[in-house]
């Protein structure tokens, strides 16, 4: 009998209970050579076998039909639909029983779409597939950054956001967090949920890493400007926790402009610093952040407005533009209005004698929404506190980490190893 | 260097007599008012290097020119009583001709100067190698001492100042170390370089026996000066605040009680809170002696502390182009009047719960609108707690409100916590993974 | 390609559900490979994205639409001039770019509830920002002659001085609930239990 046969016949008879897939794994795993090597004979089969039943062998034929190296490689527009059917009927239980497979798989798909140039078409694909394959929401896996990639191309970011709602501590690969990171922190900032992306981007910066890459400095250009867009300064010191390489050689790789226009705008003159911008327009555009830098610019207005609003109670329209470098008093209106709009600061705008009234936060602190608000992050800092008091249990009878600190016990005192003093709730 | 023997006599009468003598008003007016500085007075306030100095550089920094030609003839007058060559020189440059026949360049005299330095050199020369054959320390300590003053007077500071180094190892008594240091610390003040000023101060102090009086006073006015000159203005005004009376005019190569008492006074003014103006300043019996020769610091001072802030900045406002031209207080003129301003402000907005602006411009002489920028700067950096109506032109005191700000920071601190934390999981779980992966490739 | 959700929505007028039901069903037929964009509805969707202010996500649907559809469709382009004068923060702009266009009978449900929308928010915004506002500028704002816009407002009890032509802006009081639930009291002694183990 050809071997194909054979092990079409196998996978067909394989799929009933778990034990006969364990060792129809098996068979697959001896046999995923010889599959490689008759690749230009799989897509026949592939329409043989059920997807949905038969999820493990589909996926391994499929990685073989698929495969970059096979003699004569099928064209996107065949590859796309099978992948993507694929993904939506395959049963959970047998892929996560070969993770890389499926991945691979994925990958290929979004390779596939890329080249077709309709990143659209993998996005819910993708998604599914994420889904399918983590273990919990909190399992970062290696489709995520491929997800938002897509995503980024196709321009969903509102798709994008999805995911990054998760909190993600399981993660298979560095790089794979990096990515995500890096990714995530682009969507957000398309969206303009700066915070997030903050954080996103600070998680990349931050990261324990041995070799410096192209990732984490691109991560931190960006964690730059938008730390200026949010917060209106931007800390040129490093968290001590972050590793040394990215210590000694960031504030180096980013210098100019980005250490530059954090300085220039510390300065707080918008005319200063739009001179700097314009100056250095063309780098900015080259490295796709001038758009960033842009809104930089425009953050300084509100910035100073919002300096304005702790000094005064009143001010009028006219000397509003004039400290802020704006054109007229209408202008300074429009921006004062506008702020009010976004609930960046409390005023009341009095035209009729060119005024405007500052006016402080009106929370109370007392209505049923916040005490919810309060409520939700009590519990969610709780549940937090809980899982870090059970990662430190784990880490303290971790075997390797307890003969790790066995051997180095004189160097390092055991308190390096606690929780900062300030989270000691 | 030993110099001032021969004028102390006639200065302490002068500064102890406080009555109406001519000499004392007039070296009153010269320091301290807002007349144009009598520069033949002030420069009576001292003797040496420093009178020079003094009167060199007002005539640069003066933009009058009959300041200018004054200042330098009694320059060059006083440069021909020493021996100092080259800064001669410079100064016939600088005159220019400017001052008739008379102020020219001498140029037998330089060279009769020369001359004589020559020879003095050499005969020092010898005198310091036979020394040293006979290993006298005392005579090689002299030897050195002799050197350093030569060099001194000749306005070579540098080797001035190796040579009184040299000494040091020849000092049997702790006398001789304090000499050392006096006359290192000249130097320094002489070049300028105020750290070394410091580390011998306190070298001075260091000593086991008890000082001279007059000593201590020296040495508290030389770590003044070097605090000041680090722009360390309160513990300048510390130093200057703790200077005996005992100075006089013993320390005219350096600095006159005037300058104790317009630096000392400046520098408190600027740093001390209302309860130590009062007890170091106002109180100090020892200072009012100081202040009593510069009445319009100690009236300056007297208006700040009871809230007189018009007349106290008027007071300010007419020193402050005699106080530009003050070899060592030029530099720290801008500074110290911005801070003492700033006090000021805050002070006189602390009780109220409003003020009126118009009213506040007016004790301020400025305007509002100057006034609104300068209490704006304040409020941004959290030195008063106000807000400005500028409709009204009316400033409010403001009492952040306790509850809603500890709400505020309470959820601000969780969301920190959060972030945080789950940063610091991931980080730990990038670790374990990077060690599991080196551990599973050394297996 | 199935439109009938987004028809059904439409009908109901739950117009802040369209822009969720519209994602979704681009994502779904783009992947089942399906060439979408000529028949795709993209001025309603567009207009969705407004109704919900995200004008972030109208901009990026905006980017990907093939440039021959847009010339080929004028309505998409002039639901996009609202989003244009929408990011721009151009409030009289906005109610222009509305007018502007004779809009056709599928979409003129949806931009009338849309233009009812912004009116009432940028009302509620000229409440919150101003105390006094000329005529001319609330007329402006609310897209209205000066007539129709003075007597919108003095109906929401705001009051007119017609020698300066200003209004003067009546505050609506907030109402907020601040009865506290019992339960409470348990959760609390949840929290102190928690901190002291």
């Amino acid at each position: 009998m050809d071997p194909l046969e054979a092990i079409v016949a196998q996978i067909q008879g394989l799929s009933s209970s778990s034990s006969d897939i364990a060792r129809l794994h098996t068979i697959l795993k001896q046999s995923d050579d010889s599959l490689r090597s008759d690749s230009n004979r799989l897509s026949p089969i592939l329409s043989l076998i059920d997807p949905s039943i038969h999820s493990l062998g589909f996926l391994y034929i499929l990685d073989a039909f698929t495969a970059p190296s096979s003699s004569n490689q099928p064209q996107a527009e065949e590859v796309v639909p099978i992948i993507t059917r694929f993904i939506s009927a395959c049963s959970v239980e047998q892929i996560r029983l070969a993770p890389e497979k499926f991945v691979s798989v994925c990958k290929r798909l979004k390779d596939q779409v890329m080249l077709l140039e309709a990143p659209l078409r993998g996005v819910a694909p993708l998604l599914t597939a994420l889904r399918k394959l983590q273990v919990s929401s909190e399992h970062l896996t290696p489709l995520h950054a491929e997800f938002l990639l897509l995503c980024l191309s196709a321009k969903c970011y509102k798709t994008g956001l999805s995911i990054l709602d998760d909190d993600v501590f399981e993660v298979d690969h560095p790089r794979d967090l990096y990515l995500y990171c890096y990714y995530g922190g682009m969507i957000c900032i398309g969206q303009k949920r700066f915070q997030k992306a903050l954080d996103l981007l600070h998680n990349v910066v931050t990261a324990p890493m041995t070799m410096m890459n192209a990732i984490i400095i691109e991560a931190y250009k960006k964690y730059i400007l938008v730390s200026l867009i949010r917060h209106g300064q931007f800390s040129t010191s490093l968290p001590k926790y972050c590793s040394q390489l990215a210590q000694r050689n960031l504030k180096v790789f980013c210098q100019s402009p980005y250490m530059e226009i954090a300085h220039a705008y510390s300065t707080g003159k918008v005319a200063d610093l739009e001179a700097f911008l314009n100056a250095h327009a063309d780098k900015f555009e080259s490295e796709n952040n001038l758009g960033l830098a842009k809104q930089v610019v425009s953050s300084m207005y509100k910035r100073n407005i919002q300096r304005l609003t702790q000094t005064y109670l009143t001010l009028s329209l006219e000397d509003i533009a004039n400290t802020v470098h704006l054109n007229s008093a209408k202008e300074a209106e429009m921006h004062v209005l506008q702020m009010i709009q976004d609930g960046d600061i409390y005023a009341t705008i009095n035209q009729k004698d060119g005024m405007v009234r500052f006016l402080e936060d009106p929370e109370q602190y007392k209505t049923c929404e916040m005490i919810e608000h309060i409520d939700s992050s009590i519990q969610r800092i709780m549940a937090l506190s809980r899982k870090l008091t059970k990662s430190d249990e784990q880490i303290a009878c971790d075997q390797l980490y307890l003969s790790k600190v066995g051997r180095e016990r004189q160097r390092y005192d055991f308190d390096d190893y606690d929780v900062p003093q300030k989270f000691n709730i | 260097m030993d110099g001032d023997d021969d004028t102390s006599g006639t200065m302490i009468d002068e500064i102890y007599a406080n009555g109406g003598e001519e000499s004392d008003q007039r070296s009153r007016r010269a320091i301290m008012s807002g007349d144009q500085l009598d520069v033949e007075a002030y420069a009576a306030l001292y003797s040496g290097r420093t009178k020079i100095m003094r009167l060199l550089f007002i005539a640069s920094k003066s933009k009058i020119p009959t300041v200018q030609l004054d200042t330098l003839r009694m320059a060059y007058d006083e440069i021909k009583k020493g021996e100092n060559t080259q800064l001669f020189r410079e100064v016939v440059q600088k005159i220019n001709g400017r001052l008739g026949p008379n102020y020219e360049m001498d140029l037998s005299w330089c060279e009769g100067v020369d001359r004589k330095a020559e020879q003095k050199k050499e005969r020092l020369e010898n005198e310091l190698n036979a020394y040293r054959t006979n290993l006298i320390k005392e005579s090689i300590r002299m030897g050195y001492n002799d050197f350093g003053d030569f060099y001194y007077s000749h306005g070579q500071l540098g080797d001035a100042f190796k040579s009184y180094v040299r000494t040091r190892d020849y000092c049997t008594t702790s006398k001789h170390i304090v000499h050392m240091c006096l006359s290192t610390i000249l130097v320094s003040i002489e070049m300028g370089q105020f750290s070394h000023v410091s580390s011998y101060v306190s070298k001075a102090e260091q000593g086991t026996d008890a000082l001279d009086p007059i000593i201590i006073s020296k040495l508290r006015c030389a770590a003044g000066l070097a605090n000041l000159e680090a722009k360390k203005y309160k513990l300048a005004a510390r130093k200057f605040l703790e200077t005996g009376p005992e100075l006089s005019s013993h320390y005219n190569d350096v600095i006159a009680s005037q300058d104790v008492a317009t630096y000392g006074g400046l520098c408190a003014l600027a740093t001390f809170d209302r309860a130590e103006l009062k007890s170091k300043v106002i109180d100090n019996s020892n200072f009012r002696n100081f202040l009593e020769l510069v009445p319009e610091v100690r009236e300056l001072i007297n208006d700040f502390y009871s809230s007189h802030y018009a007349s106290c900045l008027e007071y300010l406002g007419n020193l402050k182009a005699n106080l530009s031209l003050d070899i060592h207080l030029h530099d720290h003129v801008e500074t110290l009047y911005d801070l003492i301003r700033h006090k000021a402000l805050i002070q006189y907005t602390h009780p109220f719960v409003s003020v009126d602006l118009n009213m506040m411009a007016n004790a301020f002489k400025t305007t509002v609108v100057g006034l609104e920028k300068e209490l704006e700067a304040l409020i941004t950096d959290n030195q008063i707690q106000a807000r400005i109506d500028s409709h009204n032109k009316i400033l409010y005191a403001r009492h952040a409100d306790q509850r809603n700000a500890t709400f505020q920071r309470v959820l601000e601190t969780g969301r920190e916590f959060d972030r945080d934390v789950r940063s610091m999981l991931l980080r730990s779980n990038l670790i374990k993974h990077d060690y599991n992966f080196r551990a599973s490739r050394k297996l | 390609m199935d439109l009938s959700a987004v028809t059904a929505a439409l009908e109901l007028k739950s117009y802040n559900k369209v822009a969720d039901i519209l994602d979704n069903l681009m994502l779904q037929v783009a992947a089942d490979g399906v060439a979408f964009h000529n028949d795709w509805p993209y001025a309603i969707h567009l207009l969705s994205h407004f109704y919900v202010h995200d004008i972030n996500s109208a901009r990026f649907l905006w980017k990907t639409i093939p440039s021959s559809i847009k010339e080929s469709k004028p309505e998409i382009t002039a639901v996009w001039k609202i989003g244009q004068q929408l990011w721009l923060r151009n409030y009289g702009g906005v109610h222009e770019a509305i007018r502007g266009y004779e809009w056709s009978q599928e979409l003129q449900g949806f931009i009338s509830a849309f233009s009812e929308l912004y009116t009432k928010e940028v009302f509620q915004l000229l409440v919150s920002a101003y105390s006094t506002i000329s005529i001319e500028d609330a007329a402006l704002f609310l897209g209205m002659s000066k007539d129709d816009a003075t007597s919108y407002v003095l109906q929401q009890c705001w009051t007119v001085d017609s020698s300066s032509g200003m209004l003067t802006v009546k505050k609506q009081p907030v109402v907020t609930e601040q009865k506290l639930d019992p339960r409470k009291l348990q959760q609390l002694t949840e929290y102190v239990f928690h901190l002291e183990h």
